[in-house]
């Protein structure tokens, strides 16, 4: 050995660890600011945010009723339970949205980690802390929206009069245990996509085959929709609110059940008819994509598959109030029919607000991930409007599809239960019409505000 | 005199403080092909993304001849020049960027689809050149089902299948071992200028830019050195590339009831 080689200057010795965590490390030098796109941080934040302002309106209008000691109080707990549990899918599908996107964002550079030799340790507790904290920052903002919500939440009335804003207020210990609970979801949902996609030093891109979606599913499904109809069929007597509550109920989870199941085999087949009719560049892209992950295309618009079904049951459930009190003019009666309509209203204004803010946030983050495929294709001169025709057909397609679909099974599981009453209730019919059309509206509301988003990729093609 | 098909005048573009391009003069003759080589930062990606209309040079004059007449390319909107490429030129990336979910032959013909071609006739068209380009029977494969190698010849197959006056690559060899880059660069120039057009390409490989016609040297934004090359070597082509198929080299027509895409 030489002994210029044998002397390495200082600056090029090996430096030992300081001894704390790498991943606490790691993790603080590619979150500080400039390390990477706002986007990455902001797009999960905000979709954090709005989860957590809409969790607490909702709960504070829920818990709102446990407060009351009056004779109608139980009746009204019973309705808060019922829109809860509404509320939980497509408030579910929102907070997954957030916490995948949270997760995806890093997938690139974790594989970069380890290649340069991060434990899969290492890496799941930075991706872990990483989401944990952006959820807990978002979170922190809804708490702030929610505040700023509650004056106009307030004036929505109940029981003849204004809620007004203490009826809304949760209370600190709520606030306290909702954005905990936030960043909890956050942190198990990075933990267990981090799982699915096993980071390997070579990337997490190594899907080759298009995923398949089983037909055994539908023989599920059509299984279950028949037992509950039997079941509703043989219910039809029963004339008592709580009985008429818990058969609502039942045939919801059915429903529920069965649209999870279906769902991602539905979309699968339009996309396979639409890929053999495709004539345009955009028919085909949005097909093609639409096949690619049917499951994920199913996610994205569950949240208004659910919408559907509900506003059919719903709107039923108000249609058979609406018939019971119009043959009493008690002022009770009158109240208990409008509050229960309000309480539709606001549950399906919700679940609409959530899976649009679920589209808004799943497209700008596919329009990221995508960024290199949009700047090339630009350069190839695909105009911009076909890009966009294709993005927002890739969505509005199965949204349709799904949406009509699911309104179908609400029908076919509440037609023995409600009977002619629908049809002659015009406000169930219109509940249901105004569902689909404000549904609707709002994803493609939603999917044109991440216009900019692709504005933006297009307009500084050189970071990508 | 050689007319230019395609001819810069002066160009200058900059970034910030940093001339990519400073004061560029090129003429580029049809049938050639051009490589373009520099260091990092000489301003060769740039030039090539000028000179195809996907960026507006600050200063300067880009014209490109063809059939109707002389197009000033620097004067065109975002719209005409969207359109410029999408119709007389072609384009191969260094990853070769195709559309993941489409088939291969999908990817192929969506150039043509573009134009407002019929999806069969697009598709049959498509088909013909991946077979000419040694993919017969992969047309249904997705994009990540394929090597590198096959998928740089579909993004070639993509740039070709329009009838491009001029294809631009920019180090589509770049990310392929030496095997597959000879492969490719021989379908490249088979299909270009074995054809009669025009290639422009920047690479920082001397073997590649030795296969074309001219290599153009570049330094902080400017033209330090051209030099013909004494013998590009397209022969050397190992991709069974079928020449013998004229018809290849006619796009099909665009659906009069479809239309042109604007």
């Amino acid at each position: 050995m030489s002994a210029a080689a044998g002397v390495a200057p200082a600056s090029l010795s090996i430096p030992s660890g300081s001894g704390r965590s790498p991943a606490l490390r790691l993790t603080w030098m590619l979150s500080r600011p400039g390390a990477q796109s706002p986007a990455t941080i902001v797009l999960p934040a905000v979709a954090f945010a709005v989860t957590t302002a809409l969790v607490l309106t909702v709960l504070g209008g829920a818990l709102m009723f446990w407060r009351w000691t009056d004779e109608t109080a139980a009746l009204y707990q019973m309705l808060s339970v019922l829109a809860l549990a509404l509320l939980l899918v497509p408030l579910g599908s929102l907070g997954g949205a957030a916490a995948r996107l949270s997760a995806r964002r890093r997938d690139d550079r974790l594989a970069t980690l380890r290649l340069l030799g991060a434990t899969p340790r290492t890496v799941t507790a930075m991706t872990v802390l990483e989401s944990a904290a952006v959820a807990l920052l978002g979170a922190l903002a809804g708490v702030v929206l929610y505040l700023g919500l509650l004056p106009l939440v307030g004036l929505i009335s109940f029981g003849g009069s204004p809620i007004g804003v203490e009826g809304v207020w949760v209370g600190v210990p709520v606030i306290l245990g909702v954005v905990v609970g936030v960043a909890l979801l956050a942190a198990a949902s990075a933990a267990i996509g981090l799982r699915a996609v096993n980071v390997t030093p070579l990337g997490v891109r190594t899907k080759q085959q298009a995923p398949t979606v089983h037909w055994m599913r539908i023989l599920i499904g059509v299984g279950v929709v028949l037992v509950a109809y039997g079941a509703l069929s043989v219910l039809t007597g029963l004339q008592s609110v709580a009985l008429i509550l818990v058969v609502l109920g039942l045939a919801f989870a059915a429903g529920v059940g069965v649209l999870g199941l279906i769902g991602p085999w539905v979309v699968a087949l339009i996309g396979r008819g639409s890929v053999k009719r495709a004539k345009t560049t955009e028919r085909l892209l949005a097909a093609r994509s639409i096949l690619e992950s049917p499951k994920a295309a199913w996610r994205q618009v569950s949240g208004v598959a659910m919408t559907s079904f509900v506003a059919v049951v719903a709107g039923t459930g108000v249609a058979l109030m609406d018939v019971a009190a119009s043959g009493d003019i008690d002022q009770e009666s009158l109240v208990l029919v409008a509050d229960i309509r309000t309480g539709v209203i606001i549950t399906l204004v919700a679940s609409f607000l959530m899976v649009a803010c679920s589209v808004g946030v799943n497209q700008a983050s596919a329009i990221l991930d995508r960024r290199d495929l949009y700047v090339s294709l630009d350069r190839l001169g695909v105009p911009r409007e076909t890009m966009e025709r294709a993005r927002t057909r890739a969505v509005m397609l199965p949204l349709r599809v799904v949406a009509l679909g699911s309104a179908a099974l609400g029908v076919l599981l509440v037609l023995p239960l409600a009977g002619l009453s629908m049809i002659f209730a015009p406000l169930s019919v219109l509940v249901i019409v105004g569902c689909f059309a404000g549904g609707i509206a709002l994803v493609w509301a939603a999917l044109r505000a991440t216009r900019p988003v692709m504005g933006a990729v297009l307009r500084a093609p050189e970071r990508a | 005199m050689t007319t230019s098909l395609l001819s810069a005048r002066s160009l200058t573009k900059q970034y910030g403080s940093t001339f990519a391009l400073a004061g560029v003069d090129l003429d580029i003759v049809a049938g050639e092909s051009i490589a373009i080589m520099g260091a990092s930062g000489s301003g060769k990606t740039t030039l090539l993304h000028t000179l195809a209309g996907i960026v507006r040079p600050d200063s300067g004059a880009i014209s490109l001849s063809t059939p109707t007449g002389v197009v000033r390319v620097d004067e065109l909107d975002e719209r005409g020049r969207s359109k410029l490429r999408r119709e007389a030129f072609g384009f191969v990336f260094q990853q070769g960027l195709l559309i993941p979910e489409l088939t291969a032959v999908e990817n192929v013909a969506v150039a043509l689809m573009l134009n407002g071609v019929a999806r069969p006739a697009a598709e049959a068209s498509a088909a013909a050149w991946l077979a000419a380009l040694g993919l017969a029977g992969l047309e249904g494969r997705r994009i990540g089902e394929l090597s590198g190698g096959q998928a740089q010849r579909v993004a070639i197959a993509r740039a070709q299948v329009t009838g491009a006056a001029i294809v631009f690559a920019d180090e589509p060899t770049g990310a392929l071992d030496s095997r597959t880059s000879a492969d490719v660069m021989g379908a490249l120039l088979h299909t270009t200028t074995g054809q009669g057009r025009t290639l422009v390409l920047v690479t920082h490989d001397e073997t590649v830019a030795a296969q074309c016609s001219r290599v153009v040297r570049l330094a902080d934004g400017r033209v330090i050195g051209q030099q013909a090359s004494p013998s590009p070597s397209p022969a050397a082509a190992p991709v069974p590339f079928q020449a013998a198929a004229p018809a290849l080299f006619q796009a099909p027509a665009p659906q009069t009831s479809a239309g042109t895409q604007a």
